[in-house]
């Protein structure tokens, strides 16, 4: 869920522009300049994979991906998913470009947290990298889910109940991108081990 | 103290203007309806498959318009600025204004209205969730009118909430229907040229333009892909074989992509490639640019300044 335009009174709005500003620096900075390219085009496939819908019951959702993209691009995590926010939002309006800075970081710091804790938690055999794939997975949304809820909570005591159900619509989409994201490392882990611990980052 | 609220109750009510309410009610409505009726006749016409296809956004971007002609640096600039201006909106009234202005404004710019539209129609999910629940759950106030529906007692619904739901909705419609214009009237690569003017750095603008340029080649595996394994008898369900099939799909996605970038990268070293794209035209800025820049900058501050006037009431 992406938050649009309009939501978040402007004074947020601008300090998570700020925040967002400040991390894509220190990313942009850890960055060899010549991973940018590769960084650029791995961003693009996550972005592609974010449009698919699996079903769920009558309704369908997509998946979101900060844990994976976390996982796979440690602290470039942060920049890929900016890029990748700001062409959801120029391209669909997934999400307002005035809100861009919020949205960052809504989806840039658990990418940034899973990463870390995918790598300290994953080990060597296929078992714990797909656990340590799946509670990323799980763990990144939740956190998105938090972000978001205390975004709109901070922006005035209407919000609480949309805040609320904004966190209870994520809980179908903790398990599913849980699961999926299981599957995708534990895949990833036999076919092609070194993405795991990636030279982009 | 008690026997004041029902006058100050009555008071709100005689302070929303009766014919805004109405007249942007009428507009919303027809707009997500136009939009669900998009999205239904395209999704018979491919039956019952998603349409994951990118659109193209500089497609109308030859045309001859007020914002076509208008040098995508100074319009990225002020229309951006405009934005933050309407999103600090706080009355109906002027977010109803700002509206009309985008309306209009997509008018002007000649471009077709279906990707407006479908623009609204992106954002539809999270602003009918706002519309729906804001109504029941805003904090209450004192002298605000509550309409208590016969079935539910235990939910009434409060007006303030709701003129609040659709301030929220009128703002994100009018910023939303503003994004063609802005970034639909020049190529793409000088619209993100224009955003490099204003500050973002130059390397975020090329990972930007190379992953743009990327979306359109991912697509087309991800189309090829999903092909095969629907020849191969895949359904999508909710259950734990499609979840399986589509993290093994993901992670075959991903492998593609990595294994990609390195003959991407050594390709683009071959053309020379030094860490920047060169440009080659660079548009003049013109005063008649500067002109419409200050013309878009001065209608914000004039609808911001128009809230301040306490004729207006705050919903």
């Amino acid at each position: 869920m992406h938050i649009s335009d309009g939501v978040l009174p402007t004074t947020i709005s601008m300090a998570a522009y700020a925040a967002t500003a400040l991390g894509a620096g220190l990313s942009l900075k850890k960055i060899r300049q010549e991973d940018l390219p590769k960084i650029a085009v791995v961003t693009s496939s996550f972005f592609v994979a974010s449009l698919i819908h699996l079903p769920l019951g009558p309704t369908s959702v997509h998946l979101l991906m900060p844990g994976i993209v976390g996982a796979l691009l440690g602290s470039a995590a942060f920049l890929s998913i900016t890029v990748g926010l700001f062409l959801q939002s120029i391209l669909f309006q997934f999400g307002g470009l005035t809100a861009l800075g919020a949205n960052a970081i809504m989806m840039g710091l658990p990418a940034l947290f899973c990463g870390l804790f995918f790598q300290a938690i994953r080990g060597k055999t296929l078992l714990r990298n797909t656990l340590a794939g799946a509670l990323a997975g799980g763990l990144g949304i939740l956190l998105a889910a938090s972000i978001l809820a205390a975004f709109l909570y901070t922006s005035g005591e209407d919000f609480i109940g949309v805040a609320k159900l904004a966190l209870a619509a994520h809980i179908p989409v903790i398990i599913i991108e849980a699961a999926v994201s299981a599957f995708t490392v534990s895949f990833i882990f036999r076919v092609k081990p070194e993405l795991l611990h990636s030279v982009l980052r | 103290m008690t026997e004041a609220l029902p006058e100050s109750a009555v008071s709100i009510q005689l302070s929303v203007p009766a014919s805004i309410l109405p007249a942007s009610l009428v507009v919303l409505s027809l707009a997500f309806l136009f939009a669900l009726l998009l999205r239904k006749k395209k999704q018979s016409r491919k039956k019952g498959q998603s349409d994951w296809s990118i659109p193209h956004l500089d497609r109308h971007a030859d045309l001859d318009s007020f914002f076509h002609n208008w040098n995508p640096a100074v319009k990225v600039a002020s229309l951006f600025l405009y934005c933050f201006l309407v999103v600090s909106l706080k009355t109906l009234v002027c977010s109803a204004a700002a509206l009309m202005i985008s309306i209009l404004a997509v008018y002007f710019s000649k471009l077709p209205w279906r990707r407006s539209l479908q623009r609204l129609a992106a954002m539809s999910g999270f602003l009918i969730m706002f519309l729906l629940v804001l109504p029941f759950t805003s904090k209450e106030q004192p002298g605000e009118i509550l309409l208590i529906f016969p079935l539910f007692p235990g939910f009434p619904f409060h007006l303030n909430g709701f003129l609040l739901a659709l301030t929220i909705v009128v703002k994100a419609c009018a910023i939303a229907l503003l994004m063609e214009p802005m970034l639909g009237t020049s190529t793409f690569s000088a619209t993100l040229q224009g955003f490099s003017r204003i500050g973002i750095p130059s390397p975020i603008i090329q990972m930007i333009l190379l992953s743009h340029r990327y979306l359109f080649v991912f697509q087309q595996e991800l189309v090829r892909m999903l092909r095969s394994m629907r020849v191969r008898g895949f359904t999508a369900r909710t259950d734990i074989l499609t979840m399986k099939t589509m993290g093994n799909f993901f992670g075959m996605l991903f492998i593609n992509s990595y294994d990609r970038t390195q003959k991407v990268y050594e390709a683009m070293l071959c053309r020379g490639y030094r860490g920047d794209f060169p440009t080659f035209h660079t548009q003049e800025v013109n005063g008649k640019d500067l002109a419409k820049g200050g013309m878009w900058i001065m209608i914000g501050f004039i609808l911001l300044l128009t809230e301040l006037m306490p004729s207006l009431p705050s919903p």
